[in-house]
């Protein structure tokens, strides 16, 4: 799988330089001495040609300096993008694994258990009272159910009940597969007033489809082959199983697609940026630096900026995607 | 087949219906917590001259107007009084503001706007008017131009590699990106201006139809391409993958072998069987089609629904916003039954299992 690194293409290098040099802007665009805040307005400077004066990428209509916003705006992009992509891989990851692991029928709870939890459950959600009357009366309740279920029949207690992971995952899939993922978070971003952890929340739970499709069929195939028939015939443990020796060899898969994720929500960052939704309108983004472009749409240099660092980005995330084929 | 189509139909109007309550619900939520009438009356002349009373009393008007007083759902929960667990439960009937919502849709009627008050019906169907030309037209475009560049894929030649390495570029830029460069390069009087940068020009009514025809569609060449432009990757990049897989078999083999020219094995033999796994595509094709539309319409100032439902959510007009959500699920539906009956067209040995 990892190939000695001399026979990567001169692409691949490229744009890992590219990405490097993104996340060092972005790391150190607070320290850097930049000549001008990014989001402050100088009026003797309005939508100033580059090199022509004393701001070095020139400015909006609004006089504020195009450098600094180029890279505040990488700093959002990477802030709101690299935890959105981790998490949705993780959640992803997670639902995907256990949907495709267990199946519909895989994962079977003692009938007793799950009515005893039930029963916890909908007593604590249905009555109310000080909190000693609750917690005596659920537990009074569990035990009850628990022990009618065990005597119910002979081997009453040995009944179990299975849990339909599989067909929960797929649903909750399908449900936000019916509208197209742009829509859905425009739509999802605009009912909150915009903040980084609304977006990014907004992001992870809208995303985590794609990569939870991809761990599935993956455990699905792994499930059969001889090792994990053997780990079974072992007597490990299933979570053992699913943890230790299946999930790791889901991780290649995950690690080849986290880059197309990551330039996939850059994209929708800077488009919700654009469209004025999910961030508050102070902070820096690539796409409210093109919203302003609309302003003054003479001012070639104000398209041509942003639009650079967002191709470069995502073309670059691709690339390092992208798997060669053997020779 | 029947059946096997109704099913599926169900299926998706199901998971369709649940997402769409779900965002309803969301946004009525929000709109209790700050009501619409306190943000769009800031700023405003009564906001400074009014006093506090008149103006609760005005927001609490506008609220019942808009229909956003009384209970959300059928039941309702309330943590317990101080001091306890769990919640206190409340059936609240059929006057709440879902079932409401839920009969008015039945009757077609998707509320008023929260902006100026006009019915979302009207708001929609007068954006339509400019968006489903346009779709439809990206659509057609689109599976046109990959039907001509069909022949150039699936083999090694320089022509397939200039293609995929554009199409990998455009697919990987947003499509805002590629709207407002093909806007600076083609429609700057500094550079090359072939095309209007925005609008859709001064309407004309009494100009005969193909003036008036010839003027809509010079104003909307430049969206369309670039509508196209962004759907193109999305089809013809698993074609190829596919053509490239057919191309290998036997049957090809015996085509070229009786002398037949490449693109002529490619559109008549090849193409057909590589076609199937490429149809399910035509799902997310219209879709898709709508969602830029909203990135598109915006860029290039056309008053169509996406800019419209662009606009919607920027302002947190919901009504409009869930109206134009609703509209494209309906046109994710049709899109997949449509690639159903065209899967059957394409292979009639296919029987979909019910």
């Amino acid at each position: 799988m990892s190939r000695p690194f001399r026979s990567r293409p001169r692409r691949w290098w490229l744009a890992l330089g590219w990405l490097l040099a993104l996340l060092f802007a972005a790391l150190l665009a607070p320290v850097l001495p930049l000549p001008y805040a990014p989001d402050t307005t100088d009026l003797t400077a309005i939508a100033e040609a580059p090199l022509t004066g004393s701001h070095w990428l020139g400015t909006d209509p609004l006089g504020r300096d195009l450098l600094a916003g180029l890279l505040f705006g990488a700093r959002t992009a990477l802030l709101v993008s690299l935890p959105a992509a981790a998490l949705a891989t993780l959640l992803g990851g997670l639902i995907g694994g256990i949907a495709g692991f267990w199946g519909n029928t895989g994962l079977r709870l003692p009938l007793s258990y799950a009515a005893a939890a039930a029963g916890t459950g909908l007593f604590l959600l249905g009555f109310h009272g000080s909190p000693t009357i609750v917690w005596a009366g659920a537990s009074a309740v569990a035990a009850g159910l628990a022990g009618g279920v065990a005597l119910l029949g002979r081997r009453g207690y040995r009944r179990t009940v299975a849990v339909p992971f599989d067909a929960l995952a797929l649903a909750l899939m399908a449900l936000l597969a019916s509208i197209p993922l742009l829509v859905l978070v425009l739509a999802l971003a605009a009912l909150y007033p915009p903040s980084w952890p609304g977006l990014l929340a907004v992001l992870v739970l809208t995303y985590w489809p794609g990569p939870a499709r991809l761990v599935r069929a993956e455990i699905l195939r792994i499930r059969a082959l001889p090792y994990i028939e053997s780990g079974w015939a072992l007597g490990l443990p299933a979570v053992r199983i699913l943890w230790r020796h299946a999930l790791p060899n889901c991780w290649h898969t995950l690690s080849a697609t986290f880059p197309l994720s990551v330039a996939t929500l850059i994209g929708l960052e800077t488009t919700l940026s654009f469209l004025g939704v999910g961030l508050p309108p102070e902070t820096a983004s690539w796409g409210r630096l093109l919203a302003a472009a609309r302003l003054a749409p003479t001012a070639w240099w104000l398209v041509l900026g942003p639009a650079a660092a967002i191709i470069g980005t995502t073309v670059a995330l691709r690339q390092l995607a992208v798997r060669e084929p053997a020779h | 087949m029947g059946r096997f189509l109704l099913h599926r139909l169900l299926r998706a109007l199901l998971a369709a219906w649940a997402i769409i309550s779900v965002i309803f619900l969301l946004s009525r939520a929000g709109a209790q917590e700050r009501p619409p009438a306190s943000r769009l009356a800031e700023g405003s002349l009564s906001a400074t001259t009014a006093s506090p009373v008149q103006r609760r009393q005005a927001g609490q008007l506008q609220q019942r107007r808009l229909g956003l007083t009384g209970p959300l759902f059928y039941v309702s929960a309330a943590p317990a009084p101080a001091a306890g667990l769990g919640w206190r439960w409340h059936w609240n009937g059929r006057a709440n503001q879902y079932h409401q919502w839920l009969r008015r849709l039945v009757h077609a009627n998707l509320g008023v706007s929260f902006r100026d008050g006009q019915p979302v019906t009207l708001l929609l169907g007068q954006s339509l008017r400019y968006t489903l030309p346009l779709t439809v037209g990206a659509a057609v475009c689109s599976i046109g131009l990959v039907w001509l560049v069909a022949p150039h894929l699936g083999r090694p030649s320089w022509r397939r590699r200039f293609l995929l390495g554009l199409f990998f570029v455009v697919d990987a830029v947003p499509l805002f990106v590629v709207a407002l460069l093909l806007l600076l390069l083609l429609a700057n009087p500094d550079a090359l201006a072939w095309f209007p940068a925005y609008g859709l020009g001064p309407e004309d009514a009494a100009a005969p139809w193909p003036v008036r025809l010839q003027a809509l569609a010079y104003h909307l060449a430049l969206p369309l391409l670039t509508l196209t432009l962004a759907s193109l990757p999305a089809l013809a990049v698993p074609l190829d993958a596919a053509l490239r897989h057919e191309l290998r078999a036997d049957y090809v083999l015996t085509a070229r072998a009786k002398g037949l020219p490449d693109s002529l094995v490619i559109r008549h033999h090849a193409l057909r069987n590589a076609l199937l796994p490429a149809l399910t595509l035509l799902t997310e094709l219209l879709p898709g089609l709508v969602a830029g539309s909203v990135v598109v319409e915006l860029v290039y100032s056309l008053p169509g629904m996406g800019r419209l439902l662009a606009e919607a959510a920027a302002a947190h007009d919901y009504p409009v916003l869930l109206g134009g959500v609703l509209l494209i699920a309906l046109v994710r539906l049709l899109g997949q039954l449509l690639a159903d009956w065209l899967y059957t067209l394409a292979d009639p040995r296919i029987r979909l299992p019910v």
